[in-house]
């Protein structure tokens, strides 16, 4: 975007055009950041659930002043005679506006109250989709509970709609990444990414969404490798870059591989014989989540691990004594990127109780079938409570890799 | 960033390839034809935007990604 925004730039100032950008990505503030970075001064609009329904993107479409396309195939060089210098008729049939359009040329939220009791009344699945886009659009973080159920009955009324099971990933990640979250939200999220995507394999928008979490050898590029150097640019500027929500790591700055890589040297086992203590209060809860979710036999998947203080025993990390280490076993024939994570504590607070977060690659080997068990273990000094007791404890992490046998059908190609 | 600086440079020939499959329920503004409304949130204040409230003026609509 750079090219066109460079390009625009003395147009819009003129008054001869508006710019007008679409971001189907799911964190909206890292767009936010990247046109802050790249100086877009051209408003933007969030469509993290790709409502427009575009396969991929960059699309760009020259709209002239009645509302009609005249150009899909664009160049900077030529934009001006071929579309800015020319006078266009209002020459194409009219569209079928809603209400709302006719009379309001600045448009409101959308009523959430009368688009549930549409839906319940209704019934239809339709109308359920239509309530749920508008809580993930425009009901902030309070709607997402809304959203999903909404897209769940969608679901059940119309089991075929792969837009409605892209949309229903996307709102448990953003619950995922809010303070609703649930367990599994993550995974729940890969999994209708990967349902929706089994029924359409040509759309991009929802591949992309899974390879951003996903492994190195399905990459297409590093998402967000370009974040820290924005930081900084905007920062030498004598601004202050957009704070993120969630700020990207692991999977999300990964640099595509054409090979599976693994660490080296091997690191060793920071407790072989398993004589620490275990954590059996739950003080620390554990989850993991595999992007693939499942498979075939010779692949790759990538595993994250979050670990989370148990908020109802008032847990904490004690941040004063050695990191939040883990530790994955590999089984025979299998391969991991890296067996020993260690996670440093933010800000050099005493305490605190974020969620921490790892994620490395696992291959399978050719003839793995089955469901097969990756051990791992996590080990944390944690406080129980305030002023309560803090304890270097171990946790015991069962990753369970389902593998999909590979069909004489897949072995012959 | 990569992924960007390739493209552009071989942005008329990739915009081609990326015509959008005329299928139902996907995306494919045809030239000469209206373009579908749209209202969607901003991304810096969550403001209500859309296509219309543009009308009268031309318009470059850019759908993009950070990466």
């Amino acid at each position: 975007m750079p090219v066109w925004h460079n390009a625009t730039r003395q147009w819009v100032a003129d008054g001869k055009l508006t710019v007008l950008g679409i971001t189907q990505e799911q964190h909206p503030d890292r767009c936010r950041l990247f046109s802050q970075w790249q100086q877009f001064d051209w408003p933007i609009v969030w469509d993290p659930i790709n409502s427009l329904e575009s396969t991929a993107v960059p699309i760009i479409v020259a709209i002239d002043e009645h509302g009609i396309v005249r150009s899909t195939k664009l160049r900077p060089e030529t934009f001006e005679q071929e579309f800015l210098n020319v006078t266009f008729r209002d020459d194409a049939p009219p569209a079928a506006t809603t209400v709302a359009d006719a009379n309001n040329r600045r448009p409101a939220k959308p009523d959430l109250a009368a688009l549930r009791d549409r839906a319940e009344q209704s019934q239809t699945a339709r109308a359920f989709r239509d309530w749920a886009d508008a809580c993930v659009l425009w009901g902030g973080e309070t709607e997402v509970d809304a959203a999903i159920k909404a897209y769940l009955q969608a679901t059940r009324l119309d089991a075929d709609d792969a837009n409605v099971l892209f949309r229903l990933g996307v709102a448990y990640r953003l619950r995922l990444d809010s303070e609703r979250r649930e367990p599994a939200d993550f995974q729940r999220a890969v999994e209708h990414w990967e349902q929706a995507l089994a029924r359409n394999p040509n759309q991009y928008i929802w591949r992309r969404r899974i390879q951003q979490f996903g492994p190195r050898l399905d990459k297409p590029y590093s998402f967000y490798d370009w974040v820290d150097q924005a930081r900084r640019e905007i920062a030498a500027r004598g601004a202050t870059p957009i704070a993120l929500t969630i700020n990207p790591a692991g999977a999300e700055l990964a640099d595509p591989a054409r090979a599976f890589a693994t660490e080296s040297p091997a690191a060793e086992s920071p407790d072989p014989d398993g004589k620490i203590q275990r954590d059996a209060a739950w003080l620390i809860q554990s989850e993991v989540t595999l992007v693939p979710s499942r498979l075939r036999a010779g692949g790759t998947t990538r595993v994250h691990i979050a670990l989370t203080p148990n908020a109802v025993l008032k847990a904490h990390w004690n941040n004063e004594a050695d990191p939040l280490l883990v530790w994955v076993e590999v089984p025979k024939g299998w391969q991991v990127s890296q067996q020993r994570h260690s996670v440093v504590p933010p800000d050099k607070q005493e305490t605190s109780t974020e969620i921490r977060r790892i994620d490395f690659e696992v291959q399978a080997p050719a003839d793995a079938t089955g469901t097969v068990k990756l051990p791992a273990y996590a080990l944390y000094f944690v406080c129980e409570d305030e002023n309560g007791e803090c304890l270097y404890l171990r946790q015991d992490i069962s990753i369970d890799v389902e593998v999909l046998a590979v069909t004489d059908k897949e072995e012959s190609q | 960033m990569r992924f960007w600086n390739s493209l552009i440079s071989v942005f008329s020939v990739v915009l081609a390839s990326l015509a959008i499959p005329a299928a139902a329920e996907t995306y494919s503004p045809r030239v000469g034809e209206r373009h579908l409304n749209f209202t969607l949130p901003a991304i810096d204040d969550g403001r209500p935007l859309s296509l219309e409230q543009l009308r009268g003026k031309k318009v470059l609509l850019i759908q993009f990604a950070s990466w």
